[in-house]
């Protein structure tokens, strides 16, 4: 359908629009027009992505006169995919529609692995031995020695892409990866360094939320993104979690064990350049003295990592003298790697701010501070000058530097943590040095600063205004919308009582007591008996689920969920997780039914900082956390219209207002006074009900009344008597 | 006053309330909750001539009119559709622990058990050539109760000794068991299986796609009524193989989801061709004549029919004579097949307006029962489409 929105032509793809999209395009649209950042909360289901997409494209094709690129950014490389799939059934409506004046080039943007077309590279297992494949066959010395040597293997690909040169381009079109790995084959040309090299020209681009946050990667990939853009950030409910997760680094005894294997690598590298080729290590010498980290434009395929400090922070200074010959710089390494490993033995959890931990590795290690700054760079160029190109056997020592960097980089906003064991086994030593970053805000400024606007969008914001707090920014719009649904295909309730009417709670003081650990066992056991399917059940953190598994163990409470449904469970082990996931699922789609207890983690190390920092209150921000997880969970209940779902929150806390307000609205607005304050049984009943309502078949049109789908004519007519509006407010 | 306002309002009090609350609810029996719940007795009114009805229909003639809908399109659509007049049609009854819930009064599994009877008389009078079996799932295992066959006496007594519950239940079981039994049945037979499934999950010792696969390949059409929520499982199943899945509500729901099974499905199209079968239209004896019987191996005296092939006794029609396996029918019974094949055309709307129309003056009174449409005042009320 085509409509009018104010002083825009929208080609939206589908016949019918519902009316939550209509209203997002809206805000949206005003956020574009006055070039600001906005926050938008929509339910998951209602269409978020293609309302975007359409809105921004047409905003395009409207008002051609400023031409905005799209840079979106998902948190998966699925959801990419998933993307630029409704992208190309939007383009091709609006080619339809516009003929070729609506052509643009959009394309997926994604690591080596996934868009790599070299069978022999792609044979290594994981990201980083592919990326170290590919730089062994297109590293410039490597093709500058195949040159005259035809027995060293390069890559034909990236050979075929580069002798195309300027008439390696991709056709006007939408590219997902596939279609490039296809068009890659099909030329002949290496489709990563294709896409890498397109992305500067192309209209949409769509890759992961690191290309952008992460410096480390932003650096080299996003770094002639012009100013007019418009980025998007879908999914964005844990986005001060990935741009601290950009800044933090965690070194275990196993890094320090490999980089010590590192270091005495690159040290028989030294030795034999000195014995074949003495001049290039004094060239290098030489080019750090000038001033000079790097050896002016690197050609693309060497590029490297880039520096995991902001921008803006980096010194644009010559290398310090102390670190300029190799040997030298080795053995700062050295100390550094030995410091740490005495800081890895303590018995106690330490906590530390980044000055007093510089200040101290100066007094025991004997490095400045400058020079903690300048050993990723340093690093990175003695890499460079041996020559060495598999890269993913050093990348405990890379961790090693990031670490040097960021703690010599950034005296605020950090801290050093160091634990000498996991605190759910205490017996078994397994110490971690994180230097973790408290300020999401860091990471995330470039982009507000850079780009004309931000969008940050996902099914679950609330409570919305504390976003633009965390991450220090001033949105020109921030709205939440709620769905209009044909039935009530959401459930939630609170329930406070067990079954023999005692309130349950994981409140602290109250975790220990065996009554509430049976009751909730209780309240399990009966789901589990009458919720077909899937259960997801969510813990507060490891520790009390390791706890309270343990205990339904003893008291045969398991047991008897076993009867009815499978039990999985979450580790902290990703292989492990994905693997229970991965059953989980079977489990459910084949009948046997499943439950999955998982883990709904908070962070606390962050609090005292951002009340230092942007006046949040510690409490404040715990109950946004909670709920901002428990909404989380719950929010992924549905994934469309057609869906339905039960959520209960076990916890009489909730059935508090100050703490349920910060729920999204659009479960508040399905959560009714009746269901609020439930004992088990009576959450029975309802959940029996609700599942026998749902099952009945699904009227997609909705009945009298109450329209979800709302027509090109219904669209006109509603604008023209303007009550467009009242539905909207 | 709902029991969490009033602990609301009592606050401290709320420990001795609550035995309060307990003998409250206890105090109504369970059949009288139901009704004191949704308040039925509102909704219904006296009219001038005494009768009850409903106040609220809309509801009512809101399904009805879609049914309508949905009808006039069927036909509209495929003018000729094939129905499968000659079924063997499986009822696989779960009889898991989750039969005994409660839920369904008095139990899950008795109230199956009464419409599965209801049913069976109700399908042998709409199908007579057809033929039904009944299998039993219990503790993860299937068990053939009856075999196929066309009396409905045989199988309601079979089904009434067997009830109890226990166990799991196991949908892929039942399925290779009926998939087995219905796979050695003539081509032109359509294959159905009807799952009752009170269970929520099914404990499979395989994998069950490759079961649904398999019944997918021998045409078997699974259709599956839950009796307490949906699983995915059973949509998958009704979703590949044709059939169709509901879930009851309440007891009368649930005998309404099961009398849809009862007229015959349009075929599926693939399997759907044209057969010559043959059949026997045997002789009923005479009053006084003696002979054995060949399906109870006993003489009896009297009523009985004669194969025309080999000569052989049954007691009753339809069945597949014993000793030639020729099918034996009556011709009522064929006749009475018939009439899913031509239905009778669907009915007109008549709106009031057209009513008052005065070429139409002669048809403001219903063709069946000679009362008006307008005083009826419902414009659904039809007439008979004379095309």
């Amino acid at each position: 359908m085509i409509f009018k929105l104010e002083d825009v032509t929208v080609y939206f793809p589908y016949d019918n629009i519902y009316p939550e999209q209509y209203s997002y395009m809206l805000e949206l649209k005003r956020a574009l027009d006055a070039k600001g950042h906005c926050l938008l909360e929509m339910p998951t289901g209602t269409g978020k992505t293609i309302a975007l997409l359409s809105l921004i494209t047409s905003y395009v094709l409207s008002k051609p006169e400023n031409p905005v690129k799209l840079i979106y950014c998902t948190r998966t490389v699925h959801e990419m995919e998933k993307t630029l799939a409704e992208l190309k059934l939007l383009h091709n409506y609006q080619t339809r529609h516009l003929g070729p004046a609506a052509k643009i080039l959009a394309i997926g943007l994604s690591s080596r692995k996934n868009l790599c077309v070299n069978s022999r590279v792609l044979a290594a297992e994981n990201r980083d031995s592919v990326d170290a494949a590919c730089r062994k066959r297109t590293a410039s010395w490597v093709r500058a020695l195949a040159a005259e040597n035809p027995n060293i293997e390069t890559c034909e690909f990236f050979e075929n892409y580069e002798k195309a040169a300027s008439a390696a381009v991709l056709p006007p079109g939408v590219y997902t990866l596939q279609d490039l790995r296809a068009f890659g084959k099909q030329q002949g040309w290496c489709p990563y360094f294709l896409a890498r090299h397109m992305v500067q020209f192309a209209n949409v681009v769509v890759y992961s939320y690191q290309y952008l946050l992460d410096p480390k990667v932003a650096g080299i990939i996003s770094k002639e993104m012009q100013k007019e853009s418009v980025v998007v950030f879908d999914e964005a409910h844990n986005i001060d979690n990935v741009c601290i997760e950009a800044l933090s680094v965690s070194v275990r005894r196993q890094t320090l064990e490999g980089a010590t294997r590192n270091l005495s690598r690159i040290n028989q590298e030294i030795e034999r350049f000195k014995a074949t080729d003495a001049g290039r290590l004094r060239a290098e010498y030489n080019r750090l003295v000038e001033g000079l980290a790097l050896r002016g434009n690197l050609p693309i395929a060497d590029a490297w990592l880039s520096n995991p400090a902001l921008p803006s922070d980096i010194l644009k200074e010559a290398v310090p003298g102390n670190i300029r010959r190799a040997e030298h710089f080795l053995h700062v390494l050295r100390r550094l790697v030995q410091y740490l490993r005495g800081r890895l033995e303590t018995e106690n959890v330490e906590k530390e701010g980044p000055v007093s931990f510089v200040a101290s590795i100066t007094a025991h290690a004997g490095i400045d501070q400058k020079t903690l700054r300048f050993c990723y760079e340093r690093l990175h160029s003695l890499m460079l000058t041996l020559e060495i190109t598999d890269t993913d056997e050093f990348l405990h020592i890379q961790t090693i530097c990031d670490f040097a960097t960021l703690v010599g980089t950034y005296t605020r906003g950090f801290s050093i943590i160091i634990e000498p064991f996991d605190e759910r086994m205490p017996h078994i030593p397994d110490p971690v040095l994180q230097l973790s970053c408290h300020d999401a805000s860091l990471a995330v400024k470039p982009v507000f600063d850079r780009f004309q606007s931000v969008v940050i969008t996902s099914g679950t914001l609330s409570p919305i205004d504390l976003y633009p707090r965390l991450l220090n920014f001033h949105p020109v719009v921030s709205r939440s919308f709620k769905m209009s649904l044909t039935r009530d295909c959401i459930c939630p309730m609170v329930l406070t009582r067990g079954s023999d009417q005692l309130p349950v709670s994981t409140k602290f003081d109250m975790r220990s007591d065996p009554g509430v650990a049976r009751n909730y066992g209780k309240l399990l056991v009966e789901m589990v008996s009458i919720v077909p399917d899937g259960i997801v059940c969510f813990f507060v953190s490891y520790s009390y689920m390791d706890e309270i598994i343990a205990t339904w163990n003893d008291s045969g409470i398991l047991k008897e969920i076993m009867q009815h449904k499978l039990v999985f469970i979450e580790t902290q082990d990703v292989v492990e997780t994905t693997l229970a996931l991965d059953n989980y699922r079977k489990a459910c789609d084949c009948g046997r039914g499943a439950v999955f207890f998982s883990v709904a983690r908070i962070l606390l190390a962050r609090l005292e900082y951002l009340r230092d920092t942007f006046q949040i209150k510690e409490g404040d921000f715990l109950t946004f956390d909670a709920l901002r997880q428990a909404a989380q969970c719950v929010g992924r209940v549905i994934r469309s219209k057609a869906d339905y779902g039960m959520m209960i929150f076990a916890d009489k806390r909730y059935s508090r207002h100050d703490k349920r307000s910060k729920l999204p609205g659009w479960i508040l607005s399905h959560l009714r006074d009746a269901h609020l304050n439930l004992s088990t049984d009576m959450a029975l009943h309802i959940a029996r009900e609700f599942l026998r309502k749902m099952a009945q078949p699904y009227d997609k049109a909705g009945s009298i009344g109450r329209k979800t789908l709302l027509s090109q004519a219904d669209l006109e007519k509603m604008t023209n008597d303007g009550s467009i509006n009242e539905m909207l407010y | 006053m709902t029991n969490s306002e009033r602990k609301r309002l009592n606050g401290e009090a709320e420990e001795e309330e609550e035995d309060e609350d307990d003998n409250l609810n206890g105090g109504l029996e369970a059949w009288e909750r139901s009704y004191a719940d949704d308040r039925s007795w509102e909704a219904l009114q006296e009219d001038e001539s005494g009768f009850l009805r409903p106040i609220d229909n809309s509801a009512f003639y809101h399904a009805q009119y879609r049914r309508r809908l949905r009808d006039r399109s069927l036909v509209a659509t495929t003018a000729r559709i094939q129905k499968g007049l000659i079924r063997y049609l499986y009822i696989v009854i779960d009889l898991s622990r989750a039969a005994a819930e409660m839920d369904f009064r008095p139990s899950r599994m008795a109230v199956v058990a009464k419409q599965v009877e209801a049913f069976v008389r109700e399908f042998f009078d709409q199908n007579p050539l057809s033929q039904i079996g009944l299998v039993t799932v219990k503790d993860g295992v299937a068990n053939c109760l009856t075999d196929l066959g066309g009396s409905p006496e045989s199988h309601i007594k079979a089904l009434m000794g067997k009830l109890g519950c226990s166990g799991d239940s196991s949908l892929q079981n039942a399925l290779d068991l009926v998939q087995g039994l219905l796979s050695q049945i003539p081509s032109y037979g359509h294959r159905e299986v009807l799952i009752l499934y009170s269970a929520l999950s099914t404990c499979d010792p395989g994998d069950i796609m490759e079961t649904i696969q398999k019944c997918k390949e021998s045409k078997i059409r699974c259709s599956v009524i839950g009796l307490s929520a949906e699983m995915f499982i059973c949509k998958h199943l009704c979703q590949d193989t044709g059939g169709s899945y509901s879930v009851a509500l309440d007891e009368s729901h649930f005998k309404e989801l099961i009398m849809e099974h009862a007229p015959p499905p349009p075929a599926i199209a693939e399997f759907a061709i044209a057969n010559l079968i043959k059949m026997g239209f045997p002789q009923r004896a005479g009053e006084g004549s003696i002979s054995i019987c060949s399906c109870h191996k006993e003489v009896k005296v009297g009523v009985g029919y004669t194969c025309p092939r080999c000569k052989a006794r049954v007691c009753e029609l339809p069945t597949d004579c014993r000793i030639c396996g020729l099918q034996l029918v009556s011709s009522p019974h064929l006749a009475r097949s018939y009439h899913h094949l031509f239905p009778i055309a669907p009915f007109d709307e008549v709106t009031p307006l057209c009513l008052n129309d005065p070429r139409n003056r002669s048809r403001s009174t219903c063709f069946g029962c000679q009362q008006s449409l307008l005083s009826s005042g419902k414009w659904l009320c039809g007439k008979l489409c004379t095309s």
